[in-house]
């Protein structure tokens, strides 16, 4: 797993969703990337019961670059308490909805074209709620590299160099107080939440 | 005092117990079978002359036989039979599992002598020597000789001081091949590199990722350190010195060193971290100066 | 081409696929009992003749399993029992996580015990999690023993300890070893317990293996 960087990419006025995910798959594929396949990632969250003292939220995630497992992440007040399972986890937390019951109406998710340039990977994600556009999100892998700090002027540069000098490129949230670990899969869903976070507080755009 | 025992003499007295024992056997078949068609009429007279026969030829064997013995010396004291008296104490010959084992490895040993045979063919084609091997002739004795094979102790001196020198490079020593080390270094978060060895010549190179497992044949998953690899082949090659062997590999060690900061250096040549074709990091690292460039960049 | 570039499918939609197909092992059928250490050696040899995984001498686990307790916000049902097992032998193997339902009552003439059970791999902050989940800690206990296995069975015969504060080595609660054998499937494979019992018949009378009324023992959780 090498060091992974999710970049929103603003969908401009008078255009679609479509049309965005389009133009970039073009320019990714004119840049010599192959593609291979699809990705999807997805987030369903569950509110802790009210009588149960202040309210907790279990976000559950996947991500089909892990396909057999599934990564919690529990939030209470300022704390992330984070737990990677295997599949079974999400039967486990259907036994738990007497405690914890699901938003469904929030689940968000990720899904588009995956590429691979190189040593990058690259996967182009609409991101939908309940069949509602909300934007576009770009997550570009380095894989030869672990650790955050060595890697992010290269990072910048390729990202620059994808999107257009015109986007400002900021290392995200997440990574900020990690760049010197070793990165690992989780780092990359936390970043997913919070941008899902963010997303689901916004109102939905036009997709066609 | 074991009197000197004559192998010729030993040879003819088995031939001759030989010859006895298929004369015997001869007789034994010759009765199992019976009268046969070719007896004719007076079948049983014919076939009795035949038996007799044979019977006169097992006769002279065996007095043949009683004479060549007899010549033979009476061993005094037992034989040193070496690792032979082994062979008697298991008596079931499949249990032993002798022929199968005898068989492969004159096979193995047949193998490696026709393959070393073609390794030479080819391998002697190659002018560019690196170790000046005298070709037997007495008198080139003023000729270069290489001194890169030292004891391992010293091999192992070398390159303990190296590992001292920098703290974020760790080399391990392992010896899977005999007397020659294979060492294993592990460079930062950045890279791990397995070099063979031979006494203090360096052989074989191979860079792989932090997260990759390492071994010594296989490839590194990514391009940028598959570059690298053939890079640091090209500098062993360079600092390659028959007269001054620690040198070179102090020297190559320090030039692998310098690629702690394979992803955060530019190329110094155009500015970029990515080559705008190929799309890898500055995987060149001058031999002086040490400075990053990409290998379309290098001067 | 357009089948590699297939969307992948989601997690949720392989889960209920799964349930559908009746793959996932979510019951697990359990029959226990005791020997006293001073035959549990006997046990051993017979076990080894009888199982599988012996070849180089049988597998030893060292485990210390730590029980939580969820109350229902509502006060109506039971508490839900979960519990945490981490390998003490194995540091880099991840912990199990364990939920078990009440057992099966139905029919008395049930050879083995049915419950159903969740068996889940963990890594990452688990036993916070669960605390800030509003789990309680029950009880903990650490367990040592021998492994074994034939064909889909698991037969472990293990002492129980006492978790210690301090450097003493741990304190036996009994001077006996627990034995279980236990089997995980999908619902509905009642064929096992048929084989189970077979197989616990063959035990005796070094050890008689049954089903355990946990009613009877009084109210402590199982």
């Amino acid at each position: 797993m090498g060091v992974t960087v999710l970049q929103q990419f603003p969908v401009p006025e008078n255009k679609t969703g479509t049309y965005v995910i389009e133009m970039l798959s073009k320019r990714i594929l004119a840049l010599g990337a192959t593609q291979q396949g699809q990705f999807l990632v997805d987030c369903e969250s569950y509110l802790s019961h009210p009588q149960m003292g202040t309210t907790k939220t279990v976000h559950i995630l996947h991500n089909s670059e892990q396909p057999a497992s599934v990564f919690s992440i529990l939030e209470s007040g300022n704390k992330n308490i984070h737990v990677i399972a295997d599949g079974l986890f999400d039967l486990f937390m259907i036994k738990l909805s007497q405690h914890y019951t699901s938003k469904k109406q929030t689940k968000i998710e990720s899904k588009g074209p995956r590429f691979e340039l190189g040593d990058f990977c690259i996967k182009l994600g609409s991101v939908t709620m309940n069949q509602s556009f909300k934007g576009i999100l770009i997550e570009v892998e380095y894989r030869p590299c672990v650790t955050a700090n060595a890697v992010w002027g290269l990072l910048r540069e390729f990202l620059q160099g994808l999107l257009g000098s015109s986007t400002v490129i900021q290392p995200p949230q997440h990574l900020k107080n990690r760049m010197s670990e070793i990165y690992t899969p989780i780092d990359t869903v936390h970043q997913y939440l919070e941008l899902f976070s963010a997303y689901r507080k916004t109102t939905a755009l036009r997709v066609q | 005092m074991n009197p000197s025992i004559n192998v010729e003499q030993l040879n003819s007295a088995l031939t001759s117990l030989r010859t006895l024992r298929s004369s015997v056997s001869q007789v034994f078949e010759a009765l199992s079978n019976g009268l046969r068609a070719d007896h004719g009429e007076d079948g049983k007279e014919k076939f009795l002359l035949e038996l007799q026969e044979l019977l006169n030829n097992v006769n002279i064997n065996l007095r043949d036989l009683e004479q060549t013995t007899n010549g033979l010396p009476i061993p005094t004291g037992s034989f040193n039979l070496g690792n032979t008296t082994y062979l008697s104490q298991e008596t079931t010959q499949d249990r032993q599992a002798l022929y199968t084992q005898l068989v492969n490895s004159y096979k193995w040993t047949d193998k490696v002598h026709e393959y070393s045979s073609f390794a030479h063919s080819i391998l002697s084609q190659n002018s560019l020597r690196r170790s000046y091997a005298n070709s037997g002739s007495t008198k080139r004795r003023g000729k270069l000789q290489s001194n890169h094979n030292v004891p391992p102790g010293q091999v192992d001196n070398v390159i303990n001081t190296i590992d001292r020198s920098y703290t974020d490079m760790k080399i391990t020593i392992s010896r899977p091949y005999a007397s020659n080390a294979v060492v294993q270094i592990s460079l930062g978060h950045v890279l791990k590199a397995v070099v063979a060895f031979k006494g203090l010549l360096m052989e074989w190179v191979m860079v792989k990722g932090y997260g990759e497992t390492l071994d010594l044949w296989n490839e590194s998953r990514h391009n940028v350190f598959r570059k690298v690899t053939e890079n640091a082949h090209a500098a062993m090659l360079h600092f390659y010195s028959p007269t001054l062997p620690e040198l070179a590999v102090r020297s190559f060690m320090t030039w692998l060193h310098s690629y702690v900061n394979l992803f955060s250096e530019a190329c110094k040549r155009c500015g970029c971290h990515l080559h705008h074709t190929s799309l890898l990091p500055p995987a060149w690292r001058d031999f002086r100066t040490l400075e990053p460039f990409h290998d379309e960049c290098k001067q | 081409m357009s089948a590699a570039n297939a969307a992948p499918i989601t997690a949720t939609d392989s889960l209920t696929q799964a349930l559908k197909a009746n793959i996932i092992p979510n019951q697990e059928y359990l029959l226990q009992g005791s020997v006293l250490d001073s035959a549990v050696e006997v046990l051993l040899h017979r076990l080894r003749g009888l199982c599988d995984n012996v070849d180089a001498g049988p597998e030893t686990f060292d485990d210390q399993e730590v029980c939580f307790s969820l109350r229902d916000p509502n006060q109506q049902a039971a508490p839900l029992m979960l519990r945490v097992r981490k390998a003490l032998d194995a540091r880099d193997m991840p912990f199990q996580l364990r939920y078990i339902g009440q057992p099966d009552l139905g029919d008395k003439n049930r050879p083995t015990v049915v419950r159903s059970s969740l068996d889940i791999a963990c890594s990452g902050m688990l036993i916070e999690f669960l605390n800030e989940l509003g789990c309680r800690i029950e009880f903990e206990y650490s367990v040592k023993g021998y492994m074994f296995r034939k064909g889909r069975m698991k037969i472990t015969v293990a002492k129980v300890f006492k978790i210690s504060q301090s450097a003493m080595p741990p304190e036996p609660i009994s001077q006996s070893y627990l034995v279980e054998l236990s089997v995980l499937a999908p619902t509905g494979q009642d064929a096992i317990a048929e084989d189970m019992r077979a197989f616990a018949d063959q035990l005796r009378p070094l050890v008689q293996l049954d089903k355990i009324d946990y009613k009877r023992l009084g109210h402590m959780p199982s």
